[in-house]
């Protein structure tokens, strides 16, 4: 045969193989079907993953394009400028993002998004918020953000379709407010910070883990229906095809299906990302054309998926010895080795091992190549490890009850195909305990403690005092008549600058005046008598802020920040007595002079500026009562400060990294479900005849029943014993490369294996009606 | 004359559309061979399935040893299965994880019998069978003609009254057919077995005492007819 000949020949067998792989009739079709679903679920999902980095990117693009904070000089007033306050509000736990606009003259930057600057007064509003707006369950919202929406922000405005964002015209901001900026144009170039080393090795982690097992599945699924495959096999060896030639043609139909698997991930990939802007995973959207997949990464994965489905087709032929007698003798399963199986772990950790220590959350250096491939390693080594540990575990077993028999018999014989069905969750269970382990060794580390006590007071604000006292008055009144709220204590707070002098220019010491009741008072500090009129000092060791307390007798001079001069003079009473400070219910630890307004002259309390604090307990759980608060706040001051205590929070990369392993987990998870699920189907009906002929002997419906659960329960018990032990070498590695102690978070591990263990009898569960269905006399209608 | 072990009366069962049985009607006797014939597509397998209580009629009446087959629950059914009837399809249809040994020792465990017993008694059938070579085997490792004998003797091990066997002899060539042929109906003699043979070829259905011909759904019972010819 001439090699032209031999190419033709070989194009003839592959293509006669994807025929067969598409052809057959419905049964055919379903078997074809059932493993494009299973390979394209795969291939969905990791098209989904190439299209990350792509979606980030897009959403920082837009979130840097709108970006109004500079840490330049703002630019002067003029014709182009335009103030921008920030005005973010909260609606039952959801961030709201809001800005203020007021031009300066006829031609003022617009933020992407808008046409032009809303009127005063007058509302553009994203689409997200303003759907909400139009709920019913958002009449507080209303309450709050009760303007006119005279336009919608469109998308190049927004970080993603469920943002909830507004930009309100405005005609009253006061360019002196903390708060308020000028601006001559928006967007600032990204210059994000970079994740610390911890967190980006975290995040390599988390790719690997996630990714491992989809393409575990990947491969499982490409082999669906061997047992039918290999029954055409034979028939076509009946018709004068050699070993090669038959190889060749299973070449071929692996190419098909694969290729068929290609086309489903596609279209469910496009399926998915036309309605993912109506849908978000803990708290992040993201707009269809965001959702696109890197093209060399896609062309990779074109080339990768039916290469390896030719790959794993080719591995499993080994074990079958086809001959042409229309009947495949499948030998006995072949005896696995354990040594290279072993290898894969160790060689994994030897890679690990070098950057023990080499890391820590101020710097050092990681090869992220070799943590990827260390890390993939032991994982790969928890899938290579299964099926040798099923074989082995099963081997010896003898008797039982026939659902038992039935089960361990079946695994006797075919152990790789419960193995293969286990395997991708295994590796997923190994990879989240590793990872866990990881992440709450750390999660202390990126853990800031506030020192707030919510069961003091809930709710804190904290606003510029614009009209003294009276401010705080006025709060109080309006905060106390708020349905939900228990009680309310308000002070007012200045810098002051403690003599001799009162020049600010000179290096002086500086101090805090504290202005409230007795009531408020004794909130910052150990008061056992108070009156009005007191005045009581307070030197915390642990105050961060640098005020100390000035001596009795003392004169302090008012600072206006503003224009940094004094504007205002007090003598602090010779009566003032030293306390013990307490810490407030947000945590700040109070130092300086609190006074009772008494001790301050009726003048110097009118015409203090500075800013208004306020704690406020409301009732447990009401939930109104905060939306309320915040409308009164915003009512008095859009960018005032309003936030509920808590005395702990992460930082915002943590927090980031973590939600991007609960996205992936989730999506993960669910992909492992559905994947399950199809294998489980597939492996049913290829064997509905043997179930159609046990239905007919007159086999119970529990027996079949409990033979499955067996038949999945056991390597799926080994898997996660596998899974338990290999995710602890890979957290203990992890750790060390952090320079971490090492810790084993047991309730995370049983949670984790509880969940998978969960999914795999949810599986199971589902897979029982079409098992009833199956052990009908159909199967045996198919003679 | 033997007495009627089970009597179908005017079965009718469709699949859609396709009417598979068209007002079958077929009696067995206690002990005899009977041979259903018919063009592939007839309503042969699905007059066996109903008669084995496989498959539900969509109406007509099937009874068993005066007991009615179509009232029965599943369960019962069941039950009647692994009690009385033994089958035998085209490929065997052995349980491919199990050794010969245990595929014929199944029915026995379904019916609550302690392993040892089952297994025993399986070996003696499997060598009655000519077959107690293969008892360790995995059926994939057979022969077609072993795998069928293993079949006829895990439809015989319960001691069943009646054997339905689907085209026993289809997957075979004729002289493993012949001899599975030859084994099954002795066997089924000596037990005292009916057998409700599902076969369209000829040779096989000699090994009949009586022969039916289902032909669109309708059973005709061949030696009636040629009396009534010859009439």
């Amino acid at each position: 045969m001439t090699p032209q000949g031999g190419f033709r020949a070989w194009a003839r067998e592959l293509a006669l193989g994807a025929r067969m792989a598409l052809a057959g009739g419905p049964s055919g079709w379903v078997r074809a079907g059932l493993t494009a679903l299973g390979v394209g679920l795969g291939v969905a999902l990791l098209l989904v993953a190439t299209s990350v980095p792509n979606a980030i990117a897009a959403r920082q693009e837009r979130t840097a394009a709108r970006d109004d904070v500079s840490f330049d000089e703002p630019p002067p007033r003029s014709d182009t400028t335009i103030l921008v306050g920030k005005a973010d509000t909260w609606f039952r736990g959801t961030a709201i993002r809001g800005r203020l606009l007021q031009p300066d003259g006829a031609h003022p930057p617009v933020p992407p998004g808008l046409s032009e600057i809303p009127g005063p007064g007058e509302m553009a509003v994203s689409p997200a918020l303003a759907r909400l707006l139009a709920s019913p369950e958002a009449e507080l919202l209303r309450e709050r953000l009760n303007y006119p929406i005279v336009a919608t922000i469109a998308d190049e405005g927004l970080a993603g379709p469920m943002e909830f964002a507004f930009y309100l015209g405005a005609d009253d901001l006061d360019e002196a407010s903390d708060t308020v900026t000028r601006r001559d144009h928006f967007g600032e170039p990204r210059v994000g910070p970079r994740l610390d080393p911890v967190l980006s090795l975290l995040v390599v982690v988390m790719v690997v883990i996630l990714l491992l097992p989809v393409a575990l599945f990947v491969a499982a699924a490409i082999r669906f229906g061997g047992e039918a495959r290999d029954r055409r096999l034979a028939g076509v060896r009946l018709l004068g095809a050699d070993a090669h030639m038959a190889r060749r043609i299973a070449a071929g139909e692996a190419l098909g299906s694969s290729v068929l698997g290609l086309l489903v991930g596609g279209a469910i990939f496009f399926g998915v990302r036309s309605f993912v802007d109506r849908v978000e995973l803990f708290r992040l959207s993201m707009f269809p054309a965001d959702v696109r997949p890197h093209p060399v990464l896609v062309l990779l994965l074109v080339v990768a998926v039916p290469a390896a489905s030719v790959a794993v087709t080719m591995l499993s032929l080994r074990t079958v010895v086809i001959e042409p007698l229309a009947v495949s003798r499948r030998a006995a399963d072949v005896r696995r080795r354990l040594w290279w199986r072993l290898l894969l772990p160790i060689l994994g950790v030897a890679l690990l091992l070098p950057m023990l220590g080499s890391l820590s959350k101020s710097g050092g250096e990681v090869n992220v190549t070799l943590v990827s491939l260390g890390v993939a390693l032991v994982l790969v080594g928890v899938a290579a490890l299964l099926p040798w540990a099923v074989q082995a575990a099963v081997r010896r077993l003898r008797g039982g009850p026939v659902a038992w028999q039935l089960a361990i018999r079946r695994l006797q014989l075919d152990s790789s195909t419960s193995a293969r069905a286990v395997m991708g969750i295994a590796v997923a269970v190994a990879g989240a305990i590793g990872l866990q382990t990881l992440f709450s060794s750390v999660e202390t580390n990126y853990l800031v403690q506030t020192g707030a006590d919510p069961d003091r007071a809930e709710v804190f604000i904290s606003l510029p005092v614009q009209d003294g006292w009276a401010d705080v008055q006025r709060l109080e009144r309006a905060v106390a008549a708020t349905p939900g709220v228990q009680s309310v204590y308000s002070g007012m707070s200045r810098l002051a600058v403690v003599g001799p002098t009162t020049d600010p220019q000179t290096d002086e010491p500086y101090t805090f005046v504290t202005v409230g009741t007795c009531d408020a008072l004794r909130e910052l500090a150990e008061l056992d008598a108070c009156e009005e009129g007191s005045v009581f000092l307070v030197a915390s060791s642990e105050s961060d802020n640098g005020a100390v307390p000035p001596e009795p007798g003392r004169t302090v001079g008012f600072l206006d920040e503003r224009t940094n001069s004094v504007v205002g003079e007090w003598t602090v009473p010779v009566t003032a007595q030293m306390v013990a400070g307490r810490r407030a219910p947000d945590g700040n630890e109070p130092a300086g002079v609190l006074a009772t307004p008494s001790a301050l002259s009726v003048e110097l309390l009118a015409t203090w500026s500075g800013t208004l604090s306020s704690y406020v307990d409301i009732t447990d759980g009401d939930r109104d009562a905060v939306e309320r608060l915040r409308t009164i706040v915003w009512n008095i001051a859009p960018g005032g400060d309003f936030s509920l205590t808590t005395p702990t929070v992460r930082t915002n990369e943590f927090a980031t990294v973590r939600r991007g392993l609960l996205i992936g987990a989730t999506v993960t998870l669910v992909m492992i479900g559905v994947s399950l699920l199809v294998g489980v189907l597939e492996q049913l009906r290829e064997r509905r005849r043997v179930l159609a002929s046990l239905v007919a002997f007159g086999t119970r419906r529990r027996t079949l029943a409990w033979s499955i659960v067996w038949q999945t329960a056991v390597p799926v018990a080994l898997g996660l014993g596998l899974a338990v032990i290999s995710g602890l070498m890979v957290g203990a590695a992890l750790l060390k490369i952090v320079n971490e102690p090492v810790s084993v978070d047991w309730s995370t591990i049983a949670l984790v294996s509880g969940i998978a263990a969960f999914v795999v009898l949810a599986v199971t569960a589902v897979s029982l009606p079409p098992l009833w269905r199956f052990m009908q006399a159909d199967g045996l209608r198919t003679e | 004359m033997s007495h009627a072990l089970l009597v179908a009366t005017d079965l009718r069962k469709s699949y859609g559309p396709t009417a598979a049985l068209a007002g079958a009607s077929v009696t067995v006797r206690a002990g005899e061979i009977l041979a259903v014939m018919g063009p592939s597509g007839s309503g042969k397998s699905t007059l066996l399935h109903c008669l084995a209580g496989i498959v539900r009629p969509d109406s007509g009446t099937i009874t068993y040893a005066g007991r009615d087959l179509t009232a029965m629950s599943d369960v019962d059914k069941s039950a009647l299965r692994r009690s009385e009837f033994g089958f035998i399809f085209q490929f065997g249809q052995l349980i491919p994880e199990l050794t010969c040994l245990e595929n014929v020792a199944l029915p026995l465990r379904l019916a609550g019998v302690r392993r040892r017993a089952a297994e025993q008694r399986a070996r003696a059938w499997l060598a009655q069978l000519e077959v107690e070579g293969v008892a360790d085997k995995l059926p994939g490792t057979i022969s077609g003609g072993q795998g069928q004998r293993v079949a006829v003797a895990r439809s015989l091990v319960t001691g069943p009254r009646v054997i339905f066997a689907d085209e026993p002899t289809g997957a075979l060539d004729s002289l493993n057919g012949e001899k599975v042929m030859v084994l099954l109906t002795q066997a089924a003699r000596d037990t005292g077995a009916a057998v409700v043979l599902v076969t369209h070829e000829a040779r096989v259905a000699a090994y009949a005492d009586r022969e039916i011909v289902v032909r669109d759904g309708v059973a005709h019972d061949r030696l009636a007819q040629t009396l009534e010819r010859v009439a």
